[in-house]
């Protein structure tokens, strides 16, 4: 290795600086270059963790369940509601054991009972996991121990509003609840009635039990895979699945988003290239004097070539810690438009955005290979 | 002269311009592909989002509570209302018919079920207790107007898998969740006798697959509906109707309650695919029914949809500032290469008006070459683009062509604009002795 000299650093500036306008341009090519991949990148990763959580609208990903056998309704424990994870990538973990018992219903003082679904739950963020709109809320009421919350349609037919009582009924059990909400979500749970585990479980006679128990896991589907296996090896007793319906229109909806940013990204970063280069061919051109010069008082060809590479790897640097910079700040900006949330900046992004346009840039320095070809004697001619 | 001199300028240094030239076409690629892609993804992308299964319910108007628990009804056959099975042909007649996806009708039957390769449920004494859900697989409708509509509850229900084969319709095939094959030791190939009441006797089934649902289903047996309408003594008729149906996500606009709009925001409404109208208009066909919009589905698709189509138009958008940047990059670097030529066409007398003129002419050559060129291969790219992330090959549009090459002229103009205006004001003298 040769010493790096002030002599060199000095023939580097004035490289750099010969030419205000051209190095503007190739700065500004590069720059821009920068600041678009590193803004998709982020977006990229906000992305992500924003449709997860708009996906989390869509109620609970993963379902506990007792093993099968041949029992015609298997329950489990509700000891396992409290071996499960509050937490995971630190985010709450929504968890709510229900436990379903087919049993009579009717308003207090009817005496005519309709046969509904009475689902007796337990845990935190029954909304996260069962979500809906509450058509009629008392809040007051909610905290009861007899507590009960109606399903739009059982509402409808029942024919009870928020402050009315229910009687429940199961074979020789009977129970009591006053209604606190009536709630719509379109889906089954509308036919449903939801009172405190303990009414179900006593109605049921199944004390300590639950039908199954449904988590909503914020997280991107391989790592709700993840979670998934881990929490199955944490509880023997149970059989843990994700609900494949969201699943997989989530992993098929991220991986159409991956591919469209990726590709705008790799061809942005072409296109810089190509831009850049067009730039460097004219620097060539007119340098070949100087390389002839260099080579005629004694300048190996490595030094020549070791001069023209730094000048890359120097506007690569510049151009990407600036570009970059104003990239991810774009994308807070982007993330804000797209997402209402302002996206949040991901330092990994950075770094790998810098690295890349230095990439780019010494690629983009191909024409300057010429230069290590010429001939000192022909260019001082002319003839080249 | 003046023709000559462009010319000229093209054919002397072709590496020059050749470089600047596929910059150039490259940037209106990528604006190119870009743009086919996101203005033709609109409607496919929503078609994409459909893979979260049916958005409508459709239940009989007077029915008991449904006795529903993780999508299987276990009300005994004799309980509760029933819809025909006839009438279904008649959704494909309504407004928005082509944006009904599928549909498929669902009944439950409790049945006892043995079968010979099981060993511990070998004979019919000895018999395990399933849920048997009839529904369509590959059901051909016939449409009011003549047509036949071909759906099933692959349609509605993506997700389910199945390894081996859907049964056949109107044939004593069924599939078998996952679970309850594992737990009665079941395969492809084997037969289950079912059994729901004595009335209707045993039938036996050929497991043609082992459906996995990731749902109660895996522990059930799916079979046609006609089977089981035959099992509950309902021949013709079904409990359920899920329908997937293309949607608009709602607005404001859409959440308003249709009575109390005016006649024109009515016929608005009516006339717009939200999930609400269509609802609407299922219930005018199917007499007696309870439409209902499964909002989770409705309300997370649209969300999802509107966030993935304003990220698409925004990365459009970042590709086609990138294209012009890079593209006016280097118009403006091939200006301030040709300071000499500039130097001494005006020593030679030429006004800065003319070498302006001159220069604008070179540029936007090269732009509408090049803006060609780049919108054949941006034609290409759409194709390769489209194909591998979304799955569809949008079509070229001329109209797309139009907007590049003015694009393309526009950004090579603007680019060289700044670098030009500083030529015309240069004193030739400096530049020739090479200061």
């Amino acid at each position: 290795m040769m010493p790096i000299s002030s002599m060199f650093w000095r023939i580097e500036r004035r490289l750099l600086t010969a030419n205000y306008g051209r190095l503007f341009v190739i700065l500004l090519a590069l720059g821009a270059g920068a600041a678009v991949s590193s803004a998709l990148m982020n977006l990229q990763i906000d992305a992500k963790k924003r449709l997860t959580t708009e996906f989390r609208a869509l109620g609970a990903n993963v379902i506990v369940t007792p093993k099968p056998s041949n029992n015609a309704a298997p329950t489990l424990d509700q000891a396992v509601l409290s071996q499960l994870p509050r937490e995971y990538e630190g985010r709450p973990v929504p968890a709510v054991g229900f436990l379903y018992v087919i049993g009579e219903v009717g308003k207090v003082g009817d005496s005519h009972l309709q046969p509904a679904v009475i689902a007796g739950s337990l845990g935190h963020g029954l909304m996260q996991v069962r979500p809906g709109r509450r058509t009629e809320y008392l809040a007051n009421l909610e905290s009861g121990p007899d507590a009960c919350e109606v399903g739009a349609k059982a509402a409808a037919q029942l024919r009870v509003h928020a402050g009315d009582a229910l009687q429940l009924h199961n074979q020789d059990q009977a129970a009591s609840c006053k209604v606190f909400a009536v709630v719509s979500t379109g889906g089954p749970e509308d036919a449903q009635i939801f009172t405190n585990l303990k009414t179900a479980q006593s109605l049921a006679g199944l004390d300590g039990r639950l039908s199954l128990i449904q988590l909503s896991v914020a997280a991107s589907p391989d790592s709700v895979k993840s979670f998934i296996s881990s929490l199955e090896q944490h509880l023997p007793d149970a059989s843990v699945s994700g609900i494949k319906q969201l699943a997989e229109a989530e992993s098929r909806i991220y991986a159409r988003i991956t591919g469209l940013l990726t590709a705008t990204v790799v061809l942005v970063l072409i296109l810089t290239s190509l831009c850049v280069m067009a730039g460097m061919t004219n620097v060539a051109a007119e340098r070949k004097n100087d390389v002839g010069l260099m080579k005629a008082i004694g300048g190996s060809v490595r030094r020549v070539v070791r001069l023209f590479l730094t000048e890359a790897i120097l506007l690569g640097v510049g151009a990407g810690l600036v570009g970059s910079a104003l990239g991810i700040a774009i994308s807070i900006w982007l993330g804000k438009a797209v997402f209402g949330v302002a996206a949040e900046p991901r330092w990994i992004v950075y770094p790998v955005s810098v690295t890349l346009t230095v990439l780019v840039s010494i690629a983009s320095a191909y024409p300057l290979r010429r230069l290590a070809n010429i001939r000192p004697a022909s260019v001082f001619r002319g003839e080249e | 002269m003046f023709l000559r001199l462009v010319a000229d300028s093209f054919t002397r240094r072709p590496r020059r311009k050749i470089l600047s030239m596929a910059a150039l076409a490259m940037g209106m690629a990528v604006a190119t592909a870009a743009l086919s892609v996101s203005l033709e993804i609109g409607d496919r992308l929503a078609t994409e989002f459909r893979s979260l299964g049916a958005n409508l319910l459709v239940t009989p108007q007077a029915d008991s509570l449904p006795l529903e628990i993780g999508g299987v009804d276990y009300r005994p056959a004799n309980a509760g209302a029933y819809l025909p099975e006839s009438d279904l042909g008649k959704l494909k007649t309504i407004f928005w018919r082509h944006n009904i996806m599928g549909f498929a009708p669902m009944m439950e039957v409790p049945v006892q079920a043995w079968s010979s390769a099981s060993r511990g449920l070998s004979t019919p004494t000895v018999s395990g207790k399933a849920m048997l859900i009839g529904t369509w697989s590959q059901h051909s409708v016939s449409v009011p107007d003549g047509a036949t509509y071909v759906t099933g509850i692959e349609k509605t229900n993506p997700w389910w898998h199945v390894e081996g084969n859907w049964f056949a319709e109107n044939s004593d095939e069924c599939v078998m969740g996952t679970e309850l094959a594992k737990l009665w030791k079941v395969r492809v190939g084997d037969t289950v006798n079912v059994h729901a009441s004595d009335e209707t006797g045993w039938r036996v089934l050929k497991v043609t697959g082992i459906l996995s649902t990731g749902g109660t289903e895996d522990n059930a047996v799916v079979a046609p509906l006609s089977i089981a309408q035959q099992l509950a003594g309902k021949p013709g008729q079904y409990r359920r109707l899920y329908i997937s149906a293309l949607t608009k996500p709602e607005d404001a606009f859409a959440r308003k309650d249709p009575n109390t709009m005016t006649p024109v925001e009515y016929d608005k409404w009516y006339c717009s695919p939200y999930v609400s109208s269509i609802a609407l208009q299922v219930s005018e066909v199917l007499r007696g029914t309870d439409v209902r919009v499964i909002r989770r589905v409705a309300e997370g698709e649209g969300n999802v949809l509107l966030r993935v189509r304003t990220l698409l138009w925004l990365v459009t958008i970042a590709a086609l500032l990138a294209a012009a940047l890079a593209v006016g990059a280097s118009a403006a670097a091939s200006v301030i290469e040709r300071r000499t030529e500039i130097g001494l066409m005006k020593a030679l007398g030429a006004n800065s008006g003319l070498v302006g003129v001159l220069l604008a002419a070179e540029q936007l050559l090269l732009a509408f070459v090049g803006g060609g060129i780049g919108y054949a291969l941006g034609i290409i790219l759409a194709r390769v683009l489209g194909e591998r992330i979304f799955g569809f090959t949008p079509e070229p549009k001329l109209f797309v062509l139009l907007i590049i090459l003015g694009l393309a002229a526009a950004v090579t103009l603007l680019g060289s604009a700044f670098p030009l205006r500083q030529a015309s004001r240069y004193d030739p003298a400096p530049i020739l002795r090479g200061e």
